[in-house]
């Protein structure tokens, strides 16, 4: 199984803040990669690094064979990206908008009329699509951006708190298609969440990150392990604390 | 493809509701204002055509009552076309308001009495004016009821003494009017016969179109541009947008064309409400002007003689430094855009814009920027702007070097903002920059109370 992203020593320094400290490292194909760690750990940092939104201070990541510094332009054809709290434009129709959203992706029209179906499958919005994004509850966004964010086959999704603002059924849905798709199409995630419980249940490898230093990867059963937690919220409590008194 | 893509996005989050009600009231304000405005001037030249007097003869005299008729008599001369209409108040005392009211009327001439006496005694006589004022708009208050009816009286008056003097009618219009005066206006090493009052007229009614048009372009577009980049930013859909598969140029540049084509059709709407405005309000003037100036040659053959009408070339250049006033304020926009981070400081972005606009607009429209002190031309010339609201003046009175040191300063201006708009699209600088001068001080402050206690 090969690599989809191979992130190395990635550093970004802004001013007076060092966000992302060398962090390294990979996804494989049809792997889902969870990025963890507290508040302002560098987790959006890294992701947005991996993005192309951010330029790296140092270091590189390549996805796909191509690396974000020097093909960014490139990296796009391989990626999407679901920030946290995104929003859509809300004078727009669900549909004109993944509409929109595809034609950015594809220029075939048949393309993009797949990728419309897709989403509209994915996101069982049903006829509310018709209705403008502005009358939407927080939820049927949400739903509408992550089938947004899968409707391309991307060969990585990148998400960030996939099911924020979404309740207990609808994001026991979206883990579940996302292990379908991971499995299934062989489509690789990163994954970054405050939830452990969503964490476990739907990452293949997990990482720890804090003060901008990826502290720790592996599997749940694997970081449990070294760690003699219960759960992965005791892991992560324990490196975190561990980072701080370092 | 996917920039016509991002253009239909563009267009359409830009064209709403609001914005076409807004063109229709553009155009229903103007449209209303020019007929207030023609059907004011049309009463105020009915006034003068019209006249009707209200007239109180304290005096009651022969002399008097020989005035009065006289008045009447105009309305028999073929050669006058005005018609008089007297109106006869009997009134007592000096409290005109009171006058007024009582009669129910808003002017009214008052012959005091000994009125005869002094005309008589070759004394200048005195005659009384009331009038009253209901508000300070000056479209009420262009048609004064007793101007006419005074000046029509002191007719009266000079021929009646030029009688009486055995004065002839053709010498007493000598006395009146003893000299006729050929005016003749010289621009540069031309010269025409005819007034510069009247070629100010023509120019400045054409030269009150343009700024107005492209102080509206100037507003819009750079709100719009910065309302579209903010609105991405707070919104937070740009990020989604710039990690798609599209170049930051299709985006930028579309962006730039759909705020550039919805202000081009605002300011087409404004130049048609506006020359509708002015033809409907200035009809009747031009119309007097021309009276005005019978028996001189024609304003275009004037205009050609002196050498200041504009050419097709000329056109042409002023299309082209518009074209770069859009450019400037596209890029600028593109600027100032990000670095909001907050919907309450995106009206606080378009104030340099509006500055830059205000002041050469101004400027512009009251004095002549060359006969300024050379540091305050330095300034206004420095504002790109400047150059745009003063292109049909320098080509019209022939300041070729200086239309073109401006089309070329704007150019240079407009090639510095993109540069730098540019380095903050196509860099992670769109995430990062904003303004932030109260968190740096709250830092700075913090800082220093730091410092200070640590000294303790």
């Amino acid at each position: 199984m090969g690599n989809v992203l191979e992130v190395k020593e990635l550093s970004k320094q802004y001013t007076k803040v060092l966000a992302a400290d060398k962090v390294s490292f990979e996804i494989g194909e049809g792997e889902i990669f969870a990025l963890i760690g507290p508040n302002g750990a560098g987790k959006t940092t890294t992701i947005r690094m991996i993005s192309t939104l951010l330029t790296p201070t140092s270091g590189d990541a390549v996805i796909a064979g191509h690396s974000v510094v020097n093909e960014p332009e490139k990296v796009r054809e391989s990626i999407t990206y679901l920030p946290d709290e995104a929003g859509a434009y809300k004078n727009m129709t669900g549909i004109k908008y993944l509409r929109f959203m595809a034609g950015l992706f594809f220029s075939d029209i048949d393309d993009i009329n797949n990728s419309v179906e897709r989403a509209k499958n994915i996101c069982g919005l049903g006829d509310r699509l018709e209705d403008k994004i502005g009358s939407y509850s927080r939820g049927m966004i949400r739903k509408l951006l992550l089938s947004r964010a899968v409707m391309t086959k991307p060969k990585l999704a990148i998400l960030d708190e996939p099911t924020s603002g979404l309740d207990v059924l609808n994001a026991i849905e979206i883990r579940k298609m996302i292990k379908k798709m991971a499995v299934e199409e062989g489509m690789s995630f990163l994954l970054s969440s405050h939830n452990m419980l969503e964490i476990e249940f739907v990452s293949d490898r997990v990482g720890i990150i804090s003060k901008g230093h990826l502290m720790v990867t592996g599997t749940s059963a694997e970081l449990k392990e070294r760690y003699q937690a219960a759960n992965l919220e005791e892991v992560f409590e324990r490196v975190v604390k561990e980072n701080e008194i370092h | 493809m996917k920039f016509i893509n991002l253009l239909k996005k563009e267009l359409s989050e830009l064209i709403n509701i609001q914005m076409i009600l807004s063109l229709v009231l553009t155009m229903g304000i103007f449209m209303i204002l020019g007929n207030v405005m023609k059907s004011s001037i049309d009463e105020a030249i009915d006034s003068t055509k019209n006249v009707t007097i209200n007239i109180s003869d304290r005096d009651q005299t022969d002399f008097t009552k020989a005035i009065e008729q006289a008045l009447l008599d105009i309305n028999d001369d073929p050669d006058e076309n005005t018609s008089v209409k007297l109106k006869y108040f009997d009134t007592t005392g000096d409290d005109y308001a009171k006058i007024l009211e009582d009669n129910d009327i808003n002017n009214i001439v008052i012959i005091p009495e000994g009125f005869t006496k002094k005309v008589e005694a070759d004394e200048r006589p005195n005659i009384i004016s009331v009038n009253r004022m209901e508000s300070a708009a000056t479209l009420s208050n262009i048609s004064d009821g007793n101007s006419s009816a005074i000046s029509l009286i002191r007719d009266c008056i000079s021929s009646s003494i030029a009688s009486e003097y055995n004065i002839s009618e053709e010498k007493y219009d000598l006395l009146e009017y003893p000299v006729d005066v050929t005016d003749n206006t010289v621009i540069d090493d031309k010269s025409a016969e005819i007034s510069s009052g009247s070629i100010m007229a023509k120019i400045s009614i054409q030269n009150m179109i343009l700024p107005i048009i492209v102080f509206v372009l100037i507003i819009f577009t750079s709100q719009m541009l910065m309302n579209a980049i903010a609105n991405e930013k707070i919104d937070k859909t740009l990020e989604t947008l710039l990690s798609a598969p599209v170049s930051r140029l299709a985006i930028i540049g579309s962006k730039m064309l759909a705020a550039a084509i919805i202000a081009l059709i605002n300011a087409a709407v404004f130049m048609f409400g506006f020359s509708f405005f002015v033809s409907d309000s200035t009809t009747e003037v031009t119309e007097t002007a021309k009276t005005a100036v019978e028996g001189s040659i024609s304003m275009d053959e004037a205009f050609r003689q002196l050498g200041i009408s504009l050419s097709t070339g000329d056109y042409i250049l002023v299309g082209l430094q518009l074209f770069f006033t859009i450019l400037i304020c596209l890029s600028a926009s593109l600027i100032l855009g990000a670095l909001v981070d907050d919907p309450k400081k995106t009206q606080n972005m378009l104030m340099p814009i509006m500055m830059l606009a205000i002041v050469p607009y101004m400027i512009s429209m009251l004095a002549d920027i060359n006969t300024l002190p050379t540091p305050v031309k330095l300034v206004v010339y420095a504002i790109p702007f400047t150059h745009t609201f003063t292109s049909i003046p320098n080509l019209m009175f022939g300041h070729t070097t200086l239309f073109i040191f401006g089309l070329i300063y704007q150019i240079l201006f407009f090639i510095v903002c993109i540069f730098f708009a540019l380095r903050i699209f196509m860099t992670d600088r769109i995430f990062t920059i904003s303004l932030n001068f109260g968190q740096k001080n709250k830092y700075k402050k913090k800082k220093k109370g730091a410092a200070a206690s640590d000294e303790e």
